[in-house]
């Protein structure tokens, strides 16, 4: 017999990797990590959509997954089109050099 | 599951009444890919076709858009419920086009001076009006997720554009990442709201909170309170504001007034639309309504002060701007809250985003005129004794400058007065003295470019100006219908009165 995950450890999980990714796009200093985190808070919301798809049996959270999937793929693509511009002048990924218009 | 086992067939066809409800978006999507067409042709030297196939296409939108307010009796739903077109959404589609139409008008010149002159500039500008043309009309999460995003995706490119520019770079990297995060929470706000209702359509999760009179699922406020912090973060209030002076400054002028006009109307057109479907003011429980209203209250305050206090020390006028826009949010956030407890409901705020846009996008093209090479020459010193050389364009700044300090007979003054008046009947008398008081320390800062441009005497001399008759036609447009919404008010009032009807 199948053991069967409660829905509320699923749901959890995915709200603390949620704010993992939040924290990291504050915190960390590396573009290519908040990046990273970025994608990290868009898979989190993933998994939350399935888990709620499965538990209401409704189909409507897996259909979500497939577009937000698609949307998150668009958005890395320019922000890692924006990270080569900006290393071009820049010559480096870090947050810390971006200090040109805070004044 | 029982989507898997029937398929209803009434749900993959289209009615009349549907498509053609659906033809500003097919109109603007037929534009764009011809003008993308047209943009890959490079032996055509593809400015020219690309500009006018923009132009074109937007035109061909507000005539569609606007013949749809006109004969357009109730709602259309469409695609199952997915998407409204109704008096709201057309109203802001034609305010949408409009905003890119000028935008391109004015860019054209502009971006030969800046040797900027790639055609995917108007194709992402169309892509970007499209993207707000969605969000206007979403009656889903997921839609407004995906329109959201159409849109955002086009300006951070927009704001990168001048890509040998370390501060066009910044500001577009730093938009992105504040920006993507802000999407990413408002995503997972509508993840909580899914679960709990059972549905992403707002319409749906309205049903679901007036069937629970008596309290709701924690799950659901805090999904409900995300997605409130995502919108507040897209509509650069405080304490979510510190993106937009970078950006503003950083972004080409032309894209930094196509986003402080389209951007915004757009942020606040589906904010409204969804705090609305949230149950704000339409049964949502008691203490959830007035802890939703407390966090507006003081959201709203708090961008009105630092807005405007703020933007009373900036030299550089872009800069200005923004912390004016900021300050403008906190305006239109007053007639948010007072929108359930008036008679006029939001039509105020519809009222206001109109007359912002046209105000802005006014000073923004007069400051695209102006700017010298890579946006430089663009602070205060820079305009002493402009009467000088541009009579014209001096006139013009004046008379925006006026409307966004609210001094009659403007377009800026018609609005403040039917949005603090709408407060004052909600009964928030605070929050109505509070934004008075604001909007009299705005005054300075805005009277004061006028003092420069024709009270000072030039200093230095002036850089070369790009004056075309495109840019002319825009301002001259905007300060025909600033002065025309400040005088003549009321058809303007009863468009936005109409266009919240169907709310």
């Amino acid at each position: 017999m199948i053991q069967q995950v409660e829905p509320w450890v699923v749901l959890s999980f995915c709200a603390a990797i949620f704010f993992i990714g939040f924290a990291g796009v504050l915190i960390r200093r590396n573009i290519l990590v908040v990046l990273m985190c970025i994608e990290l808070m868009l898979n989190a919301v993933n998994l939350t959509f399935v888990t709620f798809s499965k538990e209401l049996q409704h189909l409507g959270g897996q259909m979500s997954v497939l577009f937000i999937i698609t949307v998150a793929a668009a958005e890395s693509a320019v922000g890692l089109a924006l990270v080569i511009a900006m290393f071009r002048t820049l010559r480096g990924v870090d947050t810390d050099q971006i200090r040109l218009l805070r004044e | 599951m029982e989507a898997l086992t029937t398929i209803r067939p009434e749900l993959l066809t289209l009615t009349d009444g549907q498509l053609q409800a659906l033809m500003p978006y097919f109109l603007v999507f037929g534009g764009i890919s011809l003008a993308i067409i047209a943009s890959v042709l490079r032996s055509l030297k593809p400015k020219w076709p690309v500009f006018i196939l923009g132009m074109l296409t937007t035109i061909a939108g507000i005539c569609s858009a606007s013949g749809l307010l006109g004969s357009q009796a109730g709602s259309e739903l469409i695609f199952n419920g997915m998407m409204v077109s109704d008096a709201y959404s057309n109203f802001f589609n034609i305010v949408f086009l409009a905003s890119a139409a000028f935008t391109l008008l004015s860019s054209f010149r502009y971006l030969d001076h800046e040797q900027l002159q790639h055609p995917e500039y108007y194709v992402l500008v169309l892509f970007s009006a499209l993207g707000m043309m969605l969000m206007a009309s979403a009656l889903d999460l997921i839609v407004l997720f995906i329109a959201l995003e159409l849109m955002s995706l086009s300006v951070y490119v927009l704001v990168g554009f001048r890509r040998a520019d370390r501060r066009c770079n910044e500001a577009a990297m730093k938009y992105f990442i504040l920006g993507s995060a802000a999407s990413a929470i408002l995503l997972y706000g509508s993840a909580l709201l899914y679960g709990m209702t059972g549905s992403t359509n707002i319409r749906d999760i309205l049903a679901f909170v007036q069937a629970h009179p008596q309290g709701l699922p924690v799950v659901y406020v805090l999904g409900a309170w995300l997605v409130l912090v995502g919108f507040l973060f897209k509509v650069a209030t405080v304490p979510f504001h510190m993106w937009m002076p970078d950006v503003y400054e950083g972004a080409p002028t032309p894209v930094t007034g196509f986003m402080t006009t389209g951007l915004k109307a757009a942020a606040f057109a589906a904010f409204v639309r969804v705090l609305i479907s949230a149950g704000y003011g339409k049964g949502l429980v008691t203490a959830v309504q007035s802890h939703f209203h407390d966090i507006l209250w003081v959201s709203a305050v708090l961008t009105m002060l630092v807005g405007n206090i703020v933007a009373l020390t900036q030299v550089n006028l872009k800069r200005m701007l923004a912390y004016s826009s900021i300050a403008h949010s906190g305006y239109i956030l007053v007639g948010m809250i007072a929108g359930p407890g008036s008679e006029q409901g939001y039509a105020p705020v519809v009222m206001y985003l109109v007359a912002y846009a046209v105000m802005n996008l006014g000073a923004f093209v007069v400051l695209t005129i102006l700017a010298g090479r890579d946006d430089s020459g663009l602070n205060l010193q820079d305009l002493a004794g402009l009467s000088r050389r541009h009579p014209w364009l001096s006139f013009a700044m004046g008379v925006f400058m006026f409307s966004m300090a609210g001094i009659p007979p403007t377009a800026g003054f018609a609005a403040k007065y039917l949005l603090f008046y709408s407060a004052v009947q909600a009964n928030e008398i605070p929050l109505v003295i509070i934004a008075v008081l604001c909007s009299a320390i705005s005054v300075y800062y805005y009277l004061r470019v006028l003092v420069y441009i024709y009270m000072r005497d030039p200093a230095g001399s002036p850089a070369a100006s790009r004056v075309s008759v495109w840019s002319l036609v825009a301002v001259s447009a905007m300060v025909v219908l600033t002065l025309q919404i400040g005088i003549l008010p009321a058809k303007m009032v009863s468009a936005a009165k109409k266009a919240v009807t169907s709310l």
